[in-house]
């Protein structure tokens, strides 16, 4: 994309830089020694994140962040997409009222549901595990929707199509609704991916080992490092801080480009 | 026993109208049977219900002797071309020439040598790389048609596949069809608006209109003795002329019926004639090719006539005398437009005279 114009360019480029300065402060603040920090000098250290990733134990968080954002994304696209399927192509007895029920999800806080949930998984004995993290996240009233109306939009000349050439309903889901859908299911990935990866309050309700402490878990306990004393490391929190956003930088990076493509072209006249 | 049967199908769209009002054929095994008719008469919907794309809730369809109102369509060993193509975006045309076969499980390298050889057939071979979206119109209609080509089912659905290809190519595409029929002896139910396609392809031609069956014949029958005026107006280019039997001087037939005959049963006179025969003015002359088309008005209307090239032609504005040749001639009620079996007497066989008196 070329903008005609400089101005627009010169406006660009300040927007851009005025977003990312948070974060390539916070980044260059990860490198200071705390004394150097406070006393305004300038510093080169890796002490920090070393100190995050032994002491703190963030290579252990990172690993559990990725297993249960991984499995909630996947997860939660193919609940989704099953979901977004049926509702886009299908009338049955009571879909409507159905559908209605999904969209309706998105109008209660999850605030709402934490206590109710976590009676419930307390119940199911799932609390401290894998399982008690990604099972009340995989039902995703939005990314249900969202696919429906993509899916809505894919003619259904294609399924008739596919089901002439002798597919099942699941074969017309996989070879032919969800490769034209990748573009939203990706979108949708991503969004579910970096919702849960920012998920804090329920991992803080539903888990107690300390060895199942997802990065946000762990960087919120940095601030309670020492509790007698009112100095807090910042540049030992913004190394946690880096740690867990830079996975969410790169994976987006590598998605971006797929996002925005359309695959609609030519499919009828 | 019939390849297809419908007995009494209705079908309407929910909170629509009814869209077809009973219609009844029996199809036999490896039949060519053309549906025409005017658009939104119901010949797409109807496809649909044989395709078991959409439910058939009144009347019966039977598939080799069995009832298959409620067989899914991938169970139905129908192939079906789509009016809007329909082929998947996200594969290449050999892929989609291909992905019936991969369904019914067909092993890789046979469906790639059966979908190349398709391919062949329909001059494809050079974009079988290509996605559906960077291919012409033309050339998405022969893709379409190598879909359902490339399996071979007992039945084919084709609901206008040759209507975006080129002349040369439509005429081409139309022997490949007609043998591609022959070869695998497969029944065709084939859509179509053109009706040197009809009367070409089909061992038997429906006429549609409204959703009602007007007429289920060969193309013999159907241009010659055709049940209605619908029906006789619909097919034969340019088409029949329709005329009140009190607007044909020295006729000596039925009186107060409409009299159908086909420009091509008219001949041109420069002076009144013997003989049943109409006053005309030319309006318009018009070359097809082969033959001209000479366009007159007349005090029943307008006329249209066929001159073979060669003939003199008459210029417009000039006053003419058509005469019609009695054995080419179809009468009609003149309100319900039913073909009647009248005979058409020669005026030589009864003179004016007496016609007047019987009268
Ligand atoms: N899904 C639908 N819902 C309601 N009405 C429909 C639907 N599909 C078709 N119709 C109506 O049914 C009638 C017949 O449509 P159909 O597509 O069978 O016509 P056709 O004979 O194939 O016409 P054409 O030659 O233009 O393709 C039309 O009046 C159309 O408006
Ligand atoms: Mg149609």
């Amino acid at each position: 994309m070329k903008p005609e114009n400089p101005f627009v360019a010169v406006l660009a480029l300040v927007a851009g830089l005025l977003f990312l300065s948070p974060v390539l402060y916070s980044i260059w603040m990860s490198f200071q020694t705390a004394d150097a920090y406070y006393t305004g000098n300038i510093d080169f250290t890796f002490r920090n994140y070393e100190m995050a990733i032994g002491q703190y134990n963030f290579a252990r968080y990172l690993v559990n962040s990725v297993i249960v954002s991984g499995l909630v994304t996947l997860i939660g696209l193919a609940v989704a997409t099953c979901a977004a399927f049926a509702f886009a192509r299908y009338t049955f007895a009571g879909s409507n009222l159905l559908f209605g029920a999904v969209v309706a999800t998105l109008m209660i806080p999850s605030h709402i549901t934490l206590i109710p949930n976590y009676l419930t998984l307390a119940k199911a004995g799932l609390l401290d595990t894998y399982a008690g993290l990604v099972l009340p996240a995989v039902s995703n009233g939005f990314a249900a929707f969202f696919l429906r109306q993509f899916i809505r939009g894919i003619p259904r000349a294609l399924d008739e199509a596919a089901y002439m050439d002798g597919a099942s309903p699941l074969k017309v889901l996989w070879r032919v609704i969800i490769p034209l859908s990748k573009p939203a299911i990706l979108s949708m990935g991503l969004y579910i991916f970096i919702s849960e990866w920012n998920n804090y309050i329920w991992p803080l309700v539903a888990i107690g080992r300390e060895d199942l402490y997802t990065l946000q878990i762990g960087l919120a306990r940095l601030y309670r490092v020492n509790p007698g004393e009112d100095i807090i490391d910042w540049p030992l929190v913004m190394a946690a801080s880096t740690i867990t956003i830079l996975p969410v930088l790169v994976g987006f990076i590598l998605v971006e480009r797929h996002l925005i493509r359309g695959m609609m072209m030519g499919a009828v006249k | 026993m019939s390849a297809i049967t419908l007995k009494d199908i209705r079908k309407s769209y929910a909170g629509g109208p009814q869209i077809l009002h009973g219609v009844s054929m029996d199809i036999q095994h490896g039949e060519f049977i053309v549906i025409v008719g005017p658009s939104g008469c119901g010949k797409s919907t109807l496809l649909r219900l044989l395709a078991g794309l959409d439910p058939c809730e009144q009347g019966e369809l039977l598939i080799d002797g069995k009832r298959a109102n409620d067989l899914p369509p991938q169970d139905r060993d129908i192939g079906m071309i789509f009016q809007n193509y329909a082929l998947y975006p996200h594969m290449t045309v050999l892929e989609n020439i291909a992905f019936g076969l991969e369904l019914r499980k067909v092993p890789k390298v046979e469906r790639l040598k059966r979908a190349r050889s398709v391919a062949e057939t329909l001059q494809l071979t050079s974009y079988l790389d290509r996605k559906p979206g960077a291919l012409s119109g033309g050339q998405r209609q022969r893709v379409a048609m190598g879909r359902a080509m490339a399996r071979d089912c007992s039945t084919f659905l084709m609901d206008e596949p040759l209507s975006n290809l080129d002349n040369a190519l439509r005429v081409a595409m139309r022997t490949e069809i007609k043998d591609l029929h022959r070869q695998l002896g497969a029944t065709i139910i084939y859509v179509t608006h053109d009706q040197t396609e009809a009367l070409s392809l089909a061992d038997r031609v429906a006429v549609m209109k409204d959703g009602h069956l007007q007429q289920f014949d060969t193309p013999d029958m159907i241009y010659d003795q055709p049940v209605n005026r619908f029906v006789a107006g619909f097919l034969g280019s340019p088409a029949m002329n329709f005329v009140p039997s009190d607007c044909i001087d020295d006729w000596g037939g039925a009186r107060d019926i409409d009299v159908g005959f086909r420009p091509e049963a008219l001949s041109l006179n420069r002076s009144p004639v013997s003989g049943p025969s109409i006053a005309a003015r030319v309006v318009l002359t018009e070359m097809t090719g082969a033959t001209f088309i000479v366009h007159c008005e007349s005090e029943a209307g307008r006329l249209s006539a066929v001159v073979a090239r060669g003939e003199e032609l008459p210029h417009e504005g000039d006053k003419i005398w058509l005469s019609l040749d009695p054995s080419q001639v179809l009468c009609f009620d003149a309100i319900s437009g039913v073909r009647l079996d009248l005979p058409v007497v020669h005026h030589s066989q009864m003179p004016k005279t007496h016609v007047k008196e019987t009268a």
